[in-house]
């Protein structure tokens, strides 16, 4: 008895869309997060601390246990000014 | 701290200062631990160097000059330094545990707490400092020696 596959040919057309989206979106968003899943719910200080993990490492995302910083976290530091 | 400009409102350009400290202060090297590690040792930073700190925020209510507590901050400084290197050379390996799992999940501390129980049990035997949370109401488990707790990781 013939079986009608050519029926299930939607449902695997869905998952294969939305596995290639999501694969896509995931390896996109690690590769901007140095190999690491992105940070949600960030606030002010979340922000701060990310910005001297720059300072420290160089990206926002790196992370170091020494317990002396480098000679460039001294001179560093950024100031958001404008122009007047 | 930056604070989020309104739009419109003008060229904005990152300044970068390079002059130096002044030479009549006397230096000290900046900690150089980033965030995901600092948060796991906080509690133990909190009670090792409880004295320097709450020195060192009494100053600041008197005024927010950043010159007026430059001496507290250094001792401060000093103090979380010589913490750090004793967790690196005692409990480096349960720390080093905690803070990568804290790296991977957005640094919420109920994510972790297997982890966290090794590094707790690592830091009171070899360095003597146990993790309380002060303003812990009286009769209540902390939440971090809550055996079943409601709030945790839905996966992994």
């Amino acid at each position: 008895m013939p079986v009608p596959w050519e029926a299930l040919i939607p449902f695997g057309l869905l998952t294969a869309m939305f596995g290639a989206a999501g694969t896509l979106m995931n390896v996109s968003q690690r590769a901007q997060n140095d190999g690491k899943a992105p940070r949600y719910k960030l606030d002010s200080w979340e922000e701060s601390m990310m910005e001297r993990d720059r300072r420290l490492t160089g990206s926002k995302r790196g992370q170091s246990t020494n317990p002396l910083a480098p000679k460039e976290f001294s001179l560093n530091s950024v100031w958001q000014t404008e122009n007047l | 701290m930056t604070t989020q400009y309104p739009r419109g409102t003008g060229f904005k350009c990152d300044f970068v200062d390079q002059t130096p400290m002044p030479a009549d202060v006397p230096h000290v090297d900046e900690l150089g631990v980033t965030s995901a590690p600092l948060k796991s040792a906080a509690f133990f930073l909190g009670s090792f160097c409880k004295d320097y700190n709450e020195d060192f925020m009494l100053c600041k209510s008197e005024s927010r000059d950043p010159a007026h507590c430059l001496k507290e901050g250094r001792k401060v400084t000093r103090c979380a330094i010589d913490l750090i290197n004793k967790m690196r050379e005692n409990c480096g390996s349960e720390w080093d545990a905690h803070w990568e799992c804290l790296d991977k999940r957005n640094q919420e501390l109920y994510h972790c707490r297997q982890p966290e129980r090794k590094l707790n049990e690592c830091m009171f035997d070899k360095l003597g400092i146990k993790k309380v949370i002060p303003g812990t109401p009286e009769g209540r488990t902390p939440i971090h020696e809550k055996q079943s707790p409601i709030y945790k990781s839905i996966q992994k």
